[in-house]
């Protein structure tokens, strides 16, 4: 199974993102949305398995999104192993799905650099301080 | 006592007039159709409906026309204060119940009975028995020791069942007193073995038949309760004997159980392989008490052992950031020791639930106490145990293997221990200071996005309460538990752990409780709060206003039963259908809940909800504030959902 995926994701690397149909991010945003496709993803797609940006390889063109959607759908649509539900052709049409990449594609994720989140950077220090005492 | 602190405690601290209200008195009043001042005096009888099958004079108690008689008390020594007498001697802080007639003489003894009442025990008012025993899970959790629970009768039990089978799950101790009155009122409320109701859920339980049967029992309930295995134990009281006169008779001396540890043969056997070994390490799982795990601690520190903890998991582990926890500078290691955790070279496991079989009466195999009757995931299969397992409890053990390594070790022992935890604490250091670097990295992304990232939610909380003495008291799995690397969890009680059966609802008790165990001990308690299982028993919330519990109430409002729209969602996956409809049943949407009515309708300091970022740190600190200065606060966050 995991080679199969990574020979189709190479196959479909190939393809350029030049072939992207175009989805309609607005009507995507309401898709996602209402396919809970947030519910693992999280509300921005930033979430537990992130897809915005560059998080997911599944996300480097519209082919690529839409084949692994059905190959999830069609290979194993019961696999406990695998936590992401199945979104079969008569549930989730190819268009719906492009607007829903649409919408993906439309989504940026900017967060502070750790030197730059001060909340962060106070964690990361409490810790290296506390291997001082360890030194004596 | 004194009389004055008497009449302020008889008062219940509010005056007639702060219970009306200044502004509300007037609306009051007119509810009662009175003036405030003649009210008390001359308001009518409620009127009574009688139900089929009710006699008039249950009619009448029900709606509170009927006192008891007051013949029933009119004994000099109530033989319930001498169960007080033992529940203080056996320092239980605190009774949680939802008050009821079957155990009204006990509570009356626990209110106003010696020259401390209702302290030590102290009677904790609960909404709900759910709560009740909820409290006294999350309390026995972060003390390693139970308090009490009243229970009434059938309903009483019906009503905590859940949080008495997720005690007994966990291994918690908790000593239960159920009420019985057979003679009054409602007969539905009484049975004869009402200890059935649980019986397969509960460690042990007796029904007494005479004062002095009832006080021994008290005392071997608690015995039981924490004796491994641990667990919930109950006490079924008829009133009768709570309301009997005592005389003189005396209230026997409590003595501790004998708990066994691994034999002497095993004990010089694993110090000897402790000290002999090149690389030792010790792998940490749940003790049972504060003191197992300093033992622990010292154990390392004497051997030199590199050790794995659960305290980000459990409570009553080894500390997450002692120099010697960690994978140490050599993972080759030639012995490893586990304390109540299996799978390993040589470990020690106390006796689990599985021996209770005889208690399964039901014959339904609850939790494993048998194997169950059809395979879940695949054929069942128990954890094999290793043929070097010893069956004792580990922290029983531990004293003994402490003394004989100190025993057996010779001073070029100890430098080369010296010098390998030197090297332990530098390696464990380095790797925790990396693998909190790689979790913040991890942590960025969605750093400004709402709702709130749960990652953020953490990691500013934490800079919150990192000086502190805190505990967290929730379950953390489902706000995604960014506590286990990004937090310290230090002392016994850092973490309380899992429901113990999954069971919702629990985790507003479970902190309550932990509160109750937190609050006079300058400690905080921190409950990271899912919705769903907050809207099950929120009662508790009043509980920790009314009793001024340091509890910080952070709501993970995904406004959903997430969890369950997953796996709605999945299934109409699995069967190709309606992926747009998961929401249906599993969301808490239309219309959404106020959690901050909610906490303010129960007298708790909330605000919210939060759905900025920017505005979370402050509302933060707010909270933790106010929980210092020793008040619960609830802040409604709204969430992502995992
Ligand atoms: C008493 C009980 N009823 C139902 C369930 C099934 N259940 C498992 S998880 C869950 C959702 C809980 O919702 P919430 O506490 O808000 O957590 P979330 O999944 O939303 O983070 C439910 C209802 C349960 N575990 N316990
Ligand atoms: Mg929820």
């Amino acid at each position: 199974m995991k080679t199969l995926h990574l020979i189709l994701v190479l196959i479909f690397m190939q393809q350029a993102r030049a072939q992207d149909l175009g989805g309609n991010a607005e009507e995507g945003e309401r898709l996602y949305y209402d396919f809970a496709c947030y519910s693992c993803h999280g509300y921005n797609a930033t979430m537990r398995v992130p897809l915005v940006g560059d998080a997911s390889g599944i996300m480097n063109s519209e082919q690529l999104f839409l084949t692994y959607l059905r190959l999830r759908a069609d290979q194993n649509p019961v696999n406990p192993k695998n936590s992401m539900p199945n979104y079969a052709v008569s549930t989730l049409s190819d268009e719906q799905a492009v607007d829903i990449y649409a919408y993906l594609r439309s989504l940026n994720d900017d967060p502070p650099e750790l030197a730059d989140n001060p909340v962060m950077q106070e964690m990361l220090d409490a810790a290296k301080a506390r291997g001082k005492g360890n030194e004596k | 006592m004194t009389d004055a602190k008497r009449n302020k405690e008889k008062s219940g601290e509010i005056s007639r007039r702060a219970f009306l209200g200044t502004s509300a008195g007037a609306a009051a009043a007119s509810l009662l159709g009175k003036s405030e001042g003649a009210a008390a005096q001359t308001a009518p009888p409620a009127v009574r409906a009688t139900l089929p099958g009710q006699s008039a004079e249950a009619a009448d108690r029900d709606i509170g026309n009927a006192r008891p008689p007051v013949a029933v008390r009119a004994v000099q020594r109530p033989g319930s204060d001498l169960m007080v007498q033992v529940l203080r001697d056996l320092e239980i802080e605190y009774v949680a119940a939802n008050p009821a007639a079957s155990f009204e003489g006990l509570q009356e003894s626990i209110i106003n009975y010696g020259d401390t009442p209702n302290k030590m025990p102290k009677f904790i008012s609960a909404l709900h028995e759910e709560s009740s025993v909820d409290m006294a899970h999350g309390y026995a959790k972060a003390e390693g020791r139970p308090m009490a629970v009243l229970l009434h009768g059938t309903l009483g039990l019906m009503h905590s069942s859940m949080a008495i089978y997720q005690a007994y799950q966990y291994q918690t101790p908790i000593l239960l007193i159920a009420g019985r009155d057979d003679t009054n009122f409602l007969r539905s409320q009484s049975a004869n073995d009402i200890a059935g109701i649980v019986r397969s859920i509960t460690k042990w339980d007796a029904h007494p038949r005479t004062l002095a049967g009832a006080l021994d029992a008290i005392q071997e309930g608690y015995r039981q309760a924490i004796t491994p295995p641990c667990g919930p134990a109950l006490v079924v009281l008829d009133t009768e004997l709570q309301k009997e006169e005592a005389g003189d008779m005396q209230v026997p001396a409590y003595v501790p159980p004998q708990i066994t540890g691994i034999s002497t043969g095993e004990v010089r056997a694993v110090a000897k392989a402790l000290v002999a070994a090149r690389n030792p390490r010790i792998a940490v799982g749940k003790l049972r008490t504060a003191r197992g795990v300093s033992d622990a601690v010292e154990l390392a520190e004497l051997v030199g052992a590199s050790t794995s903890t659960r305290a980000t998991l459990v409570p009553m582990s080894f500390p997450q950031r002692h120099p010697l926890c960690g994978p140490g500078s050599d993972t080759d290691y030639d012995y490893t020791l586990g304390l109540e955790t299996g799978g390993i070279q040589a470990a020690i496991i106390g006796p689990h639930r599985r021996t209770l079989e005889g208690r399964d009466v039901t014959g339904i195999g609850y939790g494993f106490i048998r194997e169950p009757p059809t395979p879940l995931w695949g054929p069942y299969a128990p954890p094999k145990p290793s043929h070097n397992d010893m069956h004792a409890d580990a922290e029983a053990s531990l004293p003994a293997i402490i003394a004989e390594v100190h025993k057996i070790m010779s001073s070029s022992m100890s430098n080369a221990v010296a010098v390998r935890s030197k090297q332990h604490a530098a390696a464990n250091h380095e790797a925790a200071v990396a693998a909190l670097k790689k979790a913040l990295e991890d942590r960025r992304r969605g750093w400004h996005g709402s709702p709130i990232s749960l990652a953020r939610l953490y990691a500013e909380l934490w800079i919150l309460i990192k000086d502190e003495d805190w505990c967290l008291a929730s379950p953390t799995q489902f706000s995604s538990g960014h506590n286990r690397v990004l937090w310290d969890h230090n002392k016994p009680y850092s973490h309380l752990g899992m429901h113990g059966a999954g069971g919702i609802g629990y985790c507003i008790g479970a902190s309550t409780g932990a509160a109750l165990a937190a609050k006079h001990r300058d400690r905080i308690v921190i409950n990271i709060q899912c919705d769903g299982d907050l809207n099950m028993v929120p009662g508790a919330l009043w509980t920790a206003a009314h009793y001024r519990l340091p509890m910080l109430v952070v709501m993970h409002n995904n406004r959903a039963w997430h969890q369950e729209l997953m796996y709605a969602q999945y299934m109409a996956g699995v069967r190709g259908r309606g992926g747009d409809r998961a929401h249906i049943g599993t969301t808490l949407r239309d219309p959404f809940i106020s959690y901050a009515k909610m906490g303010a309708a129960y007298g708790v300091e909330s605000e919210g909800p939060i759905s900025d970022p920017s505005k979370l740190f402050a509302a933060l600190k707010r909270g933790v504030d106010t929980v210092k200065q020793g008040r619960p606060y609830l802040i409604d966050v709204l969430t992502q959902p995992r």
